[in-house]
């Protein structure tokens, strides 16, 4: 049932982030629902879960996305193992952490993104646009984080997953 | 305990990511691009109602007033400005090219094209990919490389297909490149693409400089796009008499977040 519940929330994150997300643009950018959802599911349920459903988030990004599957898996997997690693390290009840987690994991994530576009030999942006973009996103994500905290404590508890050992 | 727990998250982290690259490997095997394609048609269905279901919810809100009224208004002028738009371009673009150029190469205009209408059905996932998805794939006679255009110009090309859906990578990915000509200095130059305006690198000629309002037109050079499509008006340039190229900002004629039906130009192979 939890497995379920959690594969249906990565699934509409995904789906909202594909249909939707590209609405709420500012900036030439727009919010990554998924990367925010990880990142937020890792920070009330321990790094162990935040891993499983960031790769799944990830897989269903890269069916979305050209080249092959699994760059996004891996960049989402990298921003769940540090934010995992900041939330036992940290007060977990500030609000400040989570959003630092959350511009934290962008940045790795978008580093993560481009390297595996270098590895695989695809065309990436210039340095000054990937500068820009991985900035801004990463400002408008912790923006975002306190609002998704709330919706995903709310969502988790009415899905009874419950929080996991730090 | 703490510890365990960590140790326990490295080692997971590690095996998924792990598996992870091992994946993106494998699928980007020429042998894998058929299996790729047909996943990324999956979710396919999916989009395509949640699409529907925007629509749902924009229409439900119009009870509110009369958004939905004003906002197809404002749609309809809109098309109607870009169709102007784009004639007015193409009418520059005439004046410029001299018939017996145009016969010498044997020059199509887009409209002689065979094309199939697609519906957009979702977006890139991130800001460093603009890409779109539609609706049509190999099955439709879709193929990668092949253009997309809307009544606005030019939208981008076929990146990948799969059977019932394909990803079209828009000019405004930062990794597009597109060779165009201005209407009316004539200059030759190159669309980069950007997150913003869209960036033109232009050739350096004595006596010519790029003006405000010119329109960028494809100019077939190197055989990516055809000749005679419109990609937007100049909206800034810098020029400099000491450098080897001037740059212009260009705005794009199309918006990829408000692009719902593109066409598929299914005749035209880059070469």
């Amino acid at each position: 049932m939890k497995f379920v519940a959690g594969a249906l929330l990565m699934l509409v994150a995904a789906l909202v982030q594909v249909t939707w997300a590209s609405q709420l643009e500012i900036a030439a950018v727009f919010p990554n629902v998924v990367l925010i959802v990880v990142i937020a599911l890792t920070w009330t349920q321990g790094a162990r879960a935040g891993l499983l459903w960031g790769c799944a988030g990830g897989i269903l990004l890269d069916l979305n996305a050209p080249g092959p599957l699994g760059p996004h898996a891996v960049a989402l997997l990298c921003g769940a193992y540090v934010t995992g690693f900041w939330a036992r390290n940290l007060d977990r009840e500030s609000p400040l952490h989570p959003a630092g987690a959350v511009a934290v994991s962008t940045v790795l994530y978008s580093l993560v993104l481009i390297a595996s576009d270098r590895v695989l030999r695809l065309p990436i942006p210039t340095f000054a646009t990937a500068v820009q973009l991985t900035l801004a996103a990463a400002l408008y994500h912790a923006a975002l984080m306190p609002l998704a905290l709330i919706a995903v404590r709310h969502a988790t508890a009415g899905l009874h997953l419950e929080p996991a050992a730090p | 305990m703490q510890g365990r727990a960590r140790s326990r998250s490295t080692g997971r982290f590690l095996t998924l990511a792990a598996a992870m690259l091992v994946l993106a490997v494998l699928s980007q095997q020429p042998w894998a691009a058929g299996a790729r394609g047909t996943a990324k048609s999956v979710l396919a269905p999916l989009e395509a109602q949640m699409m529907s279901i925007a629509s749902s919810v924009d229409r439900a809100t119009a009870i509110f007033g009369d958004i939905a009224t004003l906002r197809a208004e404002n749609q309809r002028l809109n098309g109607e400005n870009q169709d102007l738009r784009r004639r007015l371009a193409e009418l520059d673009a005439a004046a410029y090219d001299n018939k017996e150029l145009r016969q010498a190469l044997d020059f199509q205009r887009t409209f002689g094209h065979r094309t199939s209408v697609a519906e957009v059905i979702g977006r890139g996932p991130d800001a460093f990919s603009r890409t779109l998805q539609i609706d049509r794939g190999s099955a439709d006679g879709v193929g990668a490389g092949m253009i997309v255009v809307s009544g606005a110009g030019l939208v981008g090309r076929v990146r990948e297909v799969g059977p019932h859906g394909a990803i079209v990578q828009t000019l405004a990915d930062p990794q597009s490149r597109a060779n165009v000509f201005l209407s009316g200095s004539g200059l030759q130059g190159t669309i980069i693409g950007g997150p913003t305006a869209l960036q033109l690198q232009l050739e350096h000629r004595v006596g010519s400089v790029a003006s405000k309002g010119e329109w960028a037109i494809t100019s077939g050079v190197g055989g990516g796009y055809p000749r005679g499509l419109v990609v937007g008006d100049v909206v800034s340039v810098t020029h400099s008499d000491a450098a080897t190229i001037d740059s212009a900002f260009v705005d794009w004629g199309n918006d990829p977040a408000a692009l719902s039906l593109v066409i598929v130009v299914l005749d035209f192979s880059p070469s």
